[in-house]
């Protein structure tokens, strides 16, 4: 027979893996630590690699200033301040990603509790179904062994 | 009133039907407007603007996620652009693939907000996005919400100057370049739309969280206000001849549609608001409910009873 509560109970939770599951299985598989690092980790390779692209769109517009004035003072000036650039925006980057890293986990975790508490309710579902079903099994016994 | 919200109740049940194909459908359609309005602004790359072409990218991104529709809306503006002018594909590629990297990175989920802010400049309402943004979404939809006005700007300006662009013999590569980013990055219409849009939502956004009666309502308002006063002030300072006219039309409408989201998203009862005051051990709690407006919608069976015909 049909147990209405029980097929209410997992399809909520089909829902909710639908629903929820990219957002939070995956973080589960780390540590908080580990789970930011591996974050800033990716944030700081692409960071980098945003930076060349500007510098490659930088030097395009002043090509032509580039072509006449190029020299190497001019190349350590350059270089100066671009790593100053590079490394202030860096950690201004790398600040925002830690912030946003951290917020995602905080949000995974909670979100799994609330999936571990609907599968403590569901297990607690099929404990109180079976041992209603052993309970029924021993009253027919006993009923057979008496002869009532 | 009350038949718009029985409206609102058989339109809301007819999705949650029929749910499986609207999605596709609604997604279909909206793949197709992008497409189209790429190939009639630029349409440079000849192989993309055969309808076989447009109905197929289209049906895959019916059927995929709309993050399919970001990436292959720049893919055909890239090309698009490509067929046009090698250093403006170049420059447009390099700003396309900083935004990937560095807003993509951190998997948003609201990508699409890119596309469909050109789209909705295109059809002449774009001050709706600041507003419905505002409304549903946070503050970090300002991120995909200015890159789409930068790219409606973008297509503009290759559209404006195609035959300066396309010209080989008129410039030389290098002056191209400065030329292309000159013109992209020192664009005072963009710049003043990008302001508007941005302090807009961040009003709107701001408003509809108070715990005020109608603050949908007074934050749509204010939103108007803001970009009203933004766009005015914007336009005499910077000396910019914006048509008053085709603004206050486009206002209009934006804020039409905006009222038709709101409708639709937060339909709310004030006069049935209740006040309740209780507490724990550590707090003490003032809660204001507003009930949300509930209409069933009527299932109306006709039964017609004849009388019985004497044989």
């Amino acid at each position: 027979m049909l147990n209405e509560e029980k097929i209410r109970l997992m399809t909520g939770i089909a829902m909710f893996e639908k629903k929820e599951g990219k957002q939070i299985f995956p973080q589960n598989r780390f540590f908080k630590r580990d789970y930011i690092s591996w974050h800033l980790f990716g944030a700081f390779f692409g960071y980098t690699v945003c930076c060349l692209l500007g510098v490659v769109l930088w030097a395009l517009y002043h090509a032509e200033s580039l072509l006449d004035e190029l020299g190497t003072d001019l190349i350590f000036s350059l270089v100066r301040r671009f790593g100053l650039f590079y490394v202030a925006g860096l950690i201004l980057y790398l600040l925002v990603a830690a912030w946003v890293g951290r917020r995602r986990y905080e949000y995974a975790r909670g979100g799994m509790r609330v999936y571990l508490a609907k599968l403590k309710r569901l297990e607690k579902r099929y404990e109180y179904q079976n041992k209603a079903r052993e309970i029924a099994k021993e009253d027919a016994q006993h009923d057979g062994a008496s002869g009532i | 009133m009350m038949g718009l919200l029985v409206f609102k109740e058989r339109l809301r049940a007819f999705y949650g039907r029929h749910s499986m194909w609207i999605q596709p459908l609604l997604k279909f359609a909206l793949s197709l407007t992008v497409f189209l309005l790429l190939n009639t602004n630029l349409g440079y790359m000849t192989r993309l603007n055969h309808p076989l072409a447009v109905i197929a990218l289209s049906l895959v991104c019916a059927f995929l996620p709309l993050g399919v529709l970001t990436f292959l809306s720049a893919a055909v503006m890239l090309l698009h652009l490509y067929g046009l002018s090698l250093e403006l594909a170049v420059t447009s590629g390099i700003l396309v693939l900083i935004v990937a990297i560095l807003y993509g990175g951190f998997q948003p989920g609201n990508s699409y907000l890119m596309v469909l802010t050109p789209v909705l400049f295109f059809l002449r309402v774009p001050y709706v996005v600041p507003l419905v943004l505002g409304l549903s979404w946070g503050l970090s939809a300002i991120i995909p919400m200015t890159v789409g006005v930068f790219i409606y700007h973008l297509i503009v300006y290759a559209n404006q100057n195609a035959g300066v662009l396309a010209g080989s013999n008129t410039v030389d590569i290098v002056q191209k370049y400065t030329q292309i980013l000159n013109s992209l990055f020192t664009n005072s219409t963009m710049i003043l739309m990008a302001l508007a849009f941005a302090l807009a939502l961040l009003v709107v956004f701001l408003l509809r969280n108070l715990a005020i009666d109608y603050a949908w309502t007074i934050a749509t308002g204010a939103g108007t206000v803001v970009l009203l006063a933004v766009i005015f002030i914007g336009n005499s300072g910077a000396g910019m001849n914006l048509s008053i006219v085709s603004l206050a039309l486009e206002m209009l409408f934006s804020v039409i549609l905006a009222f038709i989201y709101q409708f639709f998203a937060f339909a709310v009862d004030y006069s049935r608001t209740e006040y309740l005051q209780f507490e724990d051990d550590d707090y003490y709690y003032y809660v204001k409910a507003v009930p949300k407006i509930a209409v069933s919608a009527p299932d109306v069976k006709v039964q017609r009873i004849n009388r019985r015909e004497d044989s």
